[in-house]
């Protein structure tokens, strides 16, 4: 027993080796007798498939364009998945090998996440560009239509690195759910309409209370924020941090009402149903709050197929979220609007000063670093607060599936990045003067603060300090519209937003 | 045997990569000897070839789509483009305009059948869809341009047509991908941005494009002139009969005179300075027109990136200083495109020799007018096989003269990213004949002052 328990531990220990070992004789192998012939022998399908244990890629290959097509030509896997030669082939094949038997020696695959696999910023790691075209000649068939026109004109023209992925993501693998058009019944099942509010809650003192949404069924909880003072940003002792977190500065802050959770999907929808406009002219001309227009069908699946309800509404864009603020307000007759940065790190802070509200720091659960990947960390008390990384299996979760912070609230950090109503600039504490009152961020500038990381964040982009912004243009490469859309992103899929609501006068 | 085949595939791939490898070496030594000279010829400028008369070959049956006199005049100019060239189809919206031009061809002892001559908005499908048609020449007013380009490019025809080739960015996207999609199967497009067909302006482009005024630093581009054509409104016409009748004074079909005589000038400017430009500012306005719903008179400041501006006017009063060209100023010199580069003392370095005439006397004209140059490339083009296509580079500069007119009607700086991604689209949504339910005010930039 005692030989057997140091064999393992010699093994644990040495796995990195091993690994190192055994990626270096399979890269070795392929480099060495790279001869036609085992090019070829490791490159059919047959061969693929001998390691490759999820029947179900081979399945929907063969139900997809790229198999099932009126020309009766088979694409086969390599043509995708490796780029063409004279592109780097040999050593593609050599790094993907090696993932492989890594993956076979180290790994379950019964534990693999395939569907996040197939989403657009996995797969673009091992689908080719290159062999795209090499295939693919002509951009411009006599078929394509004015969309399609548009599209590869802006391949063409876009200095965004753009994939063929990004539109044509079900050519290799047949997926019944991928839709690339304009998704024109998004939002317009008809809700039992049993019993819809005539009227919003009457909020006489400052506590929580159940808001109705007048014209719906739906409510959402608001959770009362006392007014203080805290120290926003991270000391420069915090472990992981970046910059732009500092200097810590001392912030008071007025009282406010915050939700509880992410705008769920069952709240977006209904700003969505109330608001939706056929074009975009008639959003932007329409800057008359009494009559506001809102977002144009959106393009594919905003929700990615994982269910609406109460899980955060994403994809959206800051303006779109804005104007559902406005919306609200007018509905309801309270202020709605998004959280200032100050207010949304006050309240995910819930008065703590440390990383993270909950025990511990970001060395400790962050999974960057080779140890930590083969080692793994001590991450249960993370997990219980926040979805992320690695326990989110690369989606959203509904609130449900975490505890609160200790003003009640849930989701500040992780499950997705909330906007807020400030420009970013990476310097914008230094402007500030001590003991700044509601501080509102910059006066000008280009992108908005987005807060407290998302499912797919690392743990140090958790920590109740970390910023980040939207990236309006990357987030907006896929959309083939000319001009793109101005209420939904193509290319952002773990942004949503939580609303606050300002307290009025005649409130105790 | 399969042991064979490989060696027979490695061997042929070898034996292809060695005469590859050849080429590769015999095109660097050409280069090499050329890059002694340091001269760029005609070919390497994508210069298109001055002719004396298209070759002989098959003969082309041609179908002219919009009678007017310009595309009469086209209709013209590609049947004395050389041998074997014949129109044998007719499209216009009106039919008096079909039978005049039928007529004039009559009276050149050239019949057009009846039954290959047709009338409507939908004519120019008809028309395409005649079996035996090779080249359609395209000349309607630009709002249609688009789609008939399109349409040809579907039925396979080889295409004229006439600048500016849309009047909006929506038409400009298309034109674009219907000239990549006749790319892609072998369709030769000619435009009529006919001074990239003078061999005064080639041989001009050809010293500047070799350095001759060294780098070139600003430019300015115009077209001045008097009044034009326009038709008051007769009884019984309704709305769109009207407007067709009186394009050349409605932006929806025309897209203004900056597109539609303008567009020639910031075309030449766009080839020399090898690209379009980043953003424009402007201004214009509308003093003494008194149909439809344009300007007389624009002005233009074009950026085109590096610290290069160049000055676009146009304006159509009668009683102006008055004139059109371009002019390119560079570190070592100037030159006015046409024919003629000065140092920057003002002594000219290099002029353009004209043609004599058949009594030896100095000429200032070329023998060969562009307008018929145009038709003998693309009947080149389509009888040896050397391939041209247009649309492309004509509808950048469409659309840069979109971007200008955008900026003097609204006041504001207008980028070509922001225009070549513009969902503008004039015109009504259904074209037919009846009442036109739009306004046609006249385009104010900015906003008003307040008292």
């Amino acid at each position: 027993m005692k030989f057997w328990k140091s064999f393992h531990s010699i093994l644990s220990v040495k796995r990195f080796l091993l690994l190192a070992i055994l990626a270096g004789i399979s890269a070795g192998i392929i480099f060495v007798i790279a001869g036609n012939k085992t090019v070829k022998y490791t490159s059919t399908d047959k061969y693929c498939a001998s390691c490759h244990v999820h029947p179900h890629a081979e399945q929907s290959w063969k139900l997809s364009k790229h198999y099932d097509n009126d020309a009766g030509i088979i694409i086969h896997c390599v043509d995708c998945h490796l780029p063409p030669e004279g592109h780097g082939m040999l050593f593609a094949k050599a790094k993907h090998g090696a993932t492989d038997v890594y993956g076979i020696l180290f790994k379950d695959s019964s534990e693999f996440n395939w569907l996040a696999k197939r989403k657009l910023e996995k797969a673009r790691k091992f689908v080719y560009v290159e062999s795209c075209v090499k295939c693919h000649q002509n951009l411009f068939p006599k078929t394509l239509t004015v969309e399609g026109e548009n599209a590869h004109l802006s391949f063409l023209t876009s200095k965004a690195e753009v994939s063929c992925l990004n539109c044509h993501l079900d050519v290799g693998h047949f997926d019944p759910n991928f839709k690339h058009e304009h998704n024109k019944n998004f939002g317009v099942t008809a809700t039992q309409s049993t019993q819809l509010f005539t009227e919003s809650t009457f909020v006489t003192n400052f506590v929580n209370f159940t808001e109705k949404i007048p014209g719906t069924n739906v409510t959402f909880e608001m959770v009362a924020i006392p007014g203080g003072q805290f120290l926003m940003g991270s000391p420069k002792n915090e472990k992981l941090r970046k910059p732009d977190e500092g200097p810590v500065h001392s912030v008071k802050l007025s009282r406010f009402f915050m939700a509880k959770i992410e705008v769920s999907w069952d709240e977006y929808l209904e700003f969505f149903k109330a608001t939706s406009s056929q074009g975009r002219k008639e959003a932007e001309e329409n800057k008359n709050v009494d009559a506001i227009s809102g977002p144009t069908p959106p393009w594919g699946a905003p929700d990615q197929g994982w269910g609406k309800g109460t899980r955060p509404a994403i994809t959206m864009t800051w303006k779109a979220a804005n104007t559902y603020c406005q919306w609200l307000t007018k509905v309801t007759g309270k202020k709605y609007r998004l959280p200032t940065e100050a207010e949304w790190e006050y309240a995910a802070r819930g008065g703590s000063k440390a990383p993270y509200f909950f025990e511990g720091d970001a060395r400790q659960y962050t999974s960057a670093g080779f140890f930590k990947k083969i080692l793994g960390a001590d991450t249960a008390t993370i997990q219980s607060y926040a979805v992320y990384k690695e326990n989110s299996q690369s989606q959203a979760m509904e609130p449900a599936s975490v505890k609160a912070n200790p003003f009640g609230l849930k989701n500040m950090l992780g499950n997705v990045y909330e906007f807020c109503s400030d420009f970013y600039s990476p310097v914008a504490y230094q402007a500030y003067q001590k003991g700044v009152v509601n501080p509102k961020g910059p006066k000008k500038g280009q992108e908005h603060v987005i807060r407290g990381g998302s499912y797919k964040s690392d743990a140090k982009d958790l920590r109740s300090a970390a910023r980040d912004f939207t990236k309006t243009k990357a987030w907006l490469v896929t959309d083939p519209q000319m001009p793109k859309s101005v209420w939904w992103y193509s290319d952002s899929n773990d942004v949503g937003f939580r609303v606050v609501c300002e307290v009025d006068k005649n409130i105790k | 045997m399969e042991n064979n085949t490989d060696k027979s595939g490695i061997n042929r791939r070898r034996f292809l990569g060695s005469t590859a490898l050849a080429g590769i070496g015999l095109l660097g030594a050409s280069a090499l000897i050329s890059g002694c000279k340091d001269v760029k010829d005609a070919k390497a400028l994508g210069l298109p070839p001055i002719l004396k008369g298209a070759p002989k070959g098959k003969k082309l049956r041609a179908g002219l789509i919009g009678c007017g006199n310009r595309g009469t005049g086209a209709a013209l100019n590609f049947i004395s483009a050389g041998p074997d060239l014949h129109i044998v189809a007719l499209s216009d919206v009106f039919q008096d305009r079909i039978d005049a031009t039928r007529e004039r061809f009559s009276k050149l002892k050239m019949e057009i059948p009846a039954e290959n001559c047709f009338s409507g908005f939908d004519g120019y499908k008809k028309l395409m869809a005649l079996p035996d048609l090779d080249v359609v020449l395209l000349a309607t007013p630009p709002q249609f341009r688009p789609e008939h380009f399109k349409e040809a490019v579907l039925q396979n025809k080889h295409v004229f047509m006439e600048k500016p080739v849309a009047v909006d960015p929506v038409g400009i996207r298309s034109v674009i991908a219907s000239a990549k999609k006749a790319q892609a199967v072998g369709l030769n497009v000619v435009t009529g941005t006919q001074r990239r067909h003078q061999q005064d302006y080639i041989e001009t482009y050809q010293q500047i494009a070799n350095g001759a005024i060294g780098k070139l630093v600003s430019a300015r581009a115009f077209w001045n002139q008097n009044h034009v054509w326009f038709r008051t409104r007769e009884e019984g016409w309704d709305d769109m009969t009207y407007m067709l009748r009186n394009w050349n004074n409605f932006v929806w079909l025309c897209g203004d005179h900056i597109l539609d005589t303008h567009v020639h000038n910031i075309d030449v400017i766009n080839w020399f300075l090898g690209k379009q430009p980043e953003s424009a500012i402007g201004y214009g306005g509308r003093a003494r027109r008194l149909t439809g719903d344009q300007y007389d008179f624009f002005s233009i400041d074009f950026d085109y990136g590096g610290g290069i501006f160049s000055h676009s006017m146009c304006r159509q009063i009668d009683n102006c200083a008055n004139g059109t060209g371009e002019f390119i100023m560079g570190t070592e010199g100037y030159t006015n495109c046409a024919n003629t580069i000065w140092n920057l003392d003002g002594a000219v370095k290099w002029q353009f020799k004209y043609p004599k005439d058949e009594n030896d006397n100095e000429t200032n004209h070329l023998k060969i007018p562009a307008y018929v140059q145009e038709h003998m490339h693309l009947v080149y083009a389509i009888r040896t096989g050397e391939y041209v296509n247009q649309a492309e580079e004509t509808a950048l500069s469409t659309l840069t003269a979109i971007m200008a007119r955008t900026a003097a009607y609204t006041g504001k700086k207008v980028t070509w990213e922001e225009i070549y991604k513009s969902d503008m689209d004039l015109g009504p949504k259904e074209i037919a004949f009846g009442p036109v339910d739009m306004q046609f005010e006249v385009p104010v930039p900015g906003t008003a002052h307040k008292a």
